[in-house]
């Protein structure tokens, strides 16, 4: 009897897999995060919480979280909301470049992803391989065609005074926040179509069918149903770009590189390159962490909600 | 809490301030340093010349073969040696060379305090020799195979910073000044009596670059304001070369940056820049432009930051009668020549002359202040080792430089 029950307790009825088969399956998964998530987030614990090699200044972990030391921390704590802060700035100017960056994004990722999900018919792969292409060149390859445009004898400037909209060259890259902030949504636009259409795409087109036989004209569908079903992965797409656009250090780096535009990405990069400095940027990328778990935690509620049945 | 506060708090050293010398408590993380007794070493000075302990154990011995089907690894800067003139080693001593790169400083001697790597040959600066000998990184040379050591200059057959030459040669030699195109500025930085200063003019405003080196960087700072330590202990004049560089900020909106296309690109006119950097930049113009219109200011009277790096060999490295040899021929003066002409940097070659190397097409006419000169070495300003709690005062202040503050 015994065995029937053990037998019973390790497949489901009706099937003949045993009930370890799937959560097995994601071991592969556990384990990837296990290695490249979990493994660096705790390095940086212990870096933070560490203290430093005498001689070369490096940082040295320490990994018995009981030993932790508060100094780095505390440094940290004094130049961003202490009587002499100076990183409360790079903060606030970071958030800003995130939140108006990522605003354009949806502006621009909006309409485009729509178009494809909804009207692109038979060509709708071919404007994802579009959508995709620019996924093909590195990062640091269309940051740097970006400074070629952007420079002083650049197409841009060329274009603009032959458009006689300018008559000097304009230095763009010059320290402008514009510069900075539009290279941040030429750099993650992509991003925010492909999971904007992955979410358009999914509507049920009957519900837009019925809502147009009730009466409704096309923008008060799209207002009335279209726009509310997507609200989710509008946060999806705002979030998958702000997460990444706000440890972002080599955008400024290559189109600014002067300290007005500093992002916080930046001083982190500084701070790990710098001698006696690891320590307080691994706290630096901790309080990062922490900062972007706010949105991340209300997009989980949220989509927790939406999936109850709030929205659909 | 200051850094320095929590330096001194944490318990990773014991400090002296003084530019004397400084005390290290514990050397357990540093590598094969495992000793847990306090350590000292003075930080070198022209003044104060520093001769490295030596174990006689650790030097090999003269004569022998160099290392048979060996690989030759060396750990050095992006694009700081030619190629062609390290493949003519491997053909010489029928051997094969690999060359490993690294961006700063900093994440090289984190590398090596690892004590996991492999490579032979590193180009150290003057101012981590004493860290590297102190934490055993460094092989102690033996003289019987680098006899070219007699080609350089003579400052650096007995350097200060290694006294005797038992860890290092000089590889480079090269100033720190200004860059300018003058197809945009107006002012002759040779008739002002400070010539920092142009950096300081708003009439370049969004044209203007430093060096992205906190030690450079709050150099020029403290150039700026006619103080000449560039080794300063003093909080006080650490803050006000702070101060200087921040208002160049509001005013000039300067850029931070090592980019050596930025002057031929248009994309800056005056530019904080290494002597060596600058000698190829005419090569750089596009088409139709004048390479002529390139200038670099250095006082002529030598009273300027100037340096030099060096060559040495790691005690982890598995083939030291290569490395020895790699050094010996890149001190060559044929060799030396070669590297200069493709790398920009001068050697400090003894045959060399500011009019042989105008003449020889190695130095454009118009970039002739970037000549190095052994009198500069006498009467030039030189960024030097800093004890551990001064160097994070200027880590700190370029940290708020930096951070747009």
């Amino acid at each position: 009897m015994y065995a029937t029950e053990a037998a019973r307790s390790q497949a489901r009825p009706g099937t003949r897999h045993p009930r370890w088969l799937w959560p097995s399956l994601t071991m592969p998964g556990a384990l990837w995060l296990t290695i490249l998530f979990l493994l660096p987030f705790y390095v940086a614990l212990a870096i933070a919480g560490g203290t430093f090699n005498p001689l070369f200044l490096n940082p040295v972990p320490i990994w018995n979280p009981l030993n932790w030391r508060s100094g780095y921390l505390r440094q940290v704590y004094s130049e961003l909301f202490g009587a002499h802060a100076y990183l409360d700035a790079t903060v606030l100017r970071t958030l800003l470049f995130v939140v108006i960056a990522s605003a354009i994004c949806l502006l621009i990722g909006y309409p485009v992803a729509y178009f494809v999900a909804r009207q692109a018919g038979r060509r709708k792969g071919l404007y994802l391989v579009a959508l995709v292409a620019p996924f093909w060149v590195s990062y640091m390859m269309r940051m740097l065609a970006w400074q070629n445009l952007l420079q002083g004898n650049g197409l841009i400037n060329h274009a603009l005074i032959v458009a006689h909209l300018i008559t000097e060259p304009v230095n763009w890259l010059s320290g402008m926040p514009a510069t900075v902030v539009l290279g941040l949504v030429y750099g993650y636009v992509p991003y925010v179509i492909i999971v904007l259409y992955a979410g358009l795409d999914r509507i049920d087109p009957s519900l837009l069918e019925a809502a147009r036989d009730l009466g409704l004209g096309r923008a008060r569908t799209f207002l009335h149903v279209t726009l509310p079903l997507s609200r989710q992965v509008i946060y999806a797409g705002a979030l998958i770009t702000a997460l990444p656009m706000a440890g972002d250090f080599y955008t400024n780096t290559m189109l600014s590189g002067v300290p007005t535009t500093t992002m916080i990405g930046n001083v982190i990069s500084n701070s790990l390159s710098t001698p006696g400095q690891g320590g307080e940027g691994a706290v630096l990328v901790l309080f990062l962490l922490v900062l972007m778990l706010a949105p991340m935690i209300w997009y989980v509620r949220s989509s927790s909600r939406t999936a109850g049945g709030e929205l659909l | 809490m200051s850094r320095r506060d929590f330096l001194a708090r944490s318990g990773g050293a014991a400090l002296a301030v003084s530019a004397a010398g400084f005390l290290l408590d514990a050397c357990a993380s540093s590598g094969q340093g495992s000793s847990t007794s306090a350590t000292s070493y003075a930080l070198a000075r022209p003044g104060q010349p520093v001769t490295w302990p030596v174990a006689g154990s650790e030097v090999i011995a003269g004569g022998l073969r160099p290392e048979q089907n060996a690989t030759l690894q060396l750990y050095n800067w992006e694009e700081y040696v030619y190629t062609k003139v390290v493949d003519a080693f491997a053909a010489r001593y029928h051997c094969k060379v690999e060359i490993t790169t690294f961006g700063t400083m900093d994440e090289a001697l984190a590398k090596i305090s690892t004590g996991q790597v492999n490579f032979d040959v590193f180009w150290p600066t003057v101012d981590v020799v004493g860290q590297l000998v102190t934490g055993k990184f460094l092989r102690p040379l033996n003289h019987s195979y680098i006899g070219n050591i007699d080609q350089v200059w003579p400052q650096f057959q007995n350097p200060f910073y290694d006294q005797g030459w038992h860890y290092t040669v000089p590889y480079t030699v090269y100033t720190t000044g200004i860059a300018y195109r003058k197809d945009h500025v107006t002012q002759d930085p040779y008739s002002m009596p400070n010539g920092w200063s142009m950096l300081w003019n708003p009439a370049y405003r969004g044209y203007e670059s430093i060096l992205d080196d906190y030690r450079e960087g709050l150099s020029l700072g403290l150039l700026r304001n006619g103080l000449t330590d560039l080794n300063t202990t003093s909080q006080a004049q650490i803050t006000r070369a702070k101060n200087s560089l921040i208002e160049l900020i509001a005013m000039d909106k300067i850029q931070i940056n090592n980019s050596y296309t930025a002057i031929p690109d248009d994309q800056v006119w005056v530019q904080q820049a290494w002597s060596g950097a600058i000698i190829p930049t005419p090569s750089e113009m596009p088409k139709g432009q004048s390479p002529s219109v390139i200038g670099y200011w250095f006082p002529p009277n030598g009273r300027g930051p100037v340096n030099n790096d060096t060559m040495a060999i790691l005690s982890s490295g598995s083939n030291p009668v290569l490395a020895h040899l790699f050094l010996n021929y890149m001190l060559e003066y044929s060799n030396a020549m070669e590297n200069f002409a493709w790398l920009g940097y001068q050697p400090p070659q003894r045959q060399i002359t500011p009019a042989s190397l105008v003449k020889d097409g190695l130095v454009p006419s118009n970039l002739a202040s970037c000549t190095v000169l052994p009198s500069y070495f006498d009467v030039g300003y030189r960024e030097l080792e800093l004890s551990p709690s001064v160097n994070l005062a200027w880590t700190d202040a370029w940290q708020q430089f930096t951070a747009g503050t």
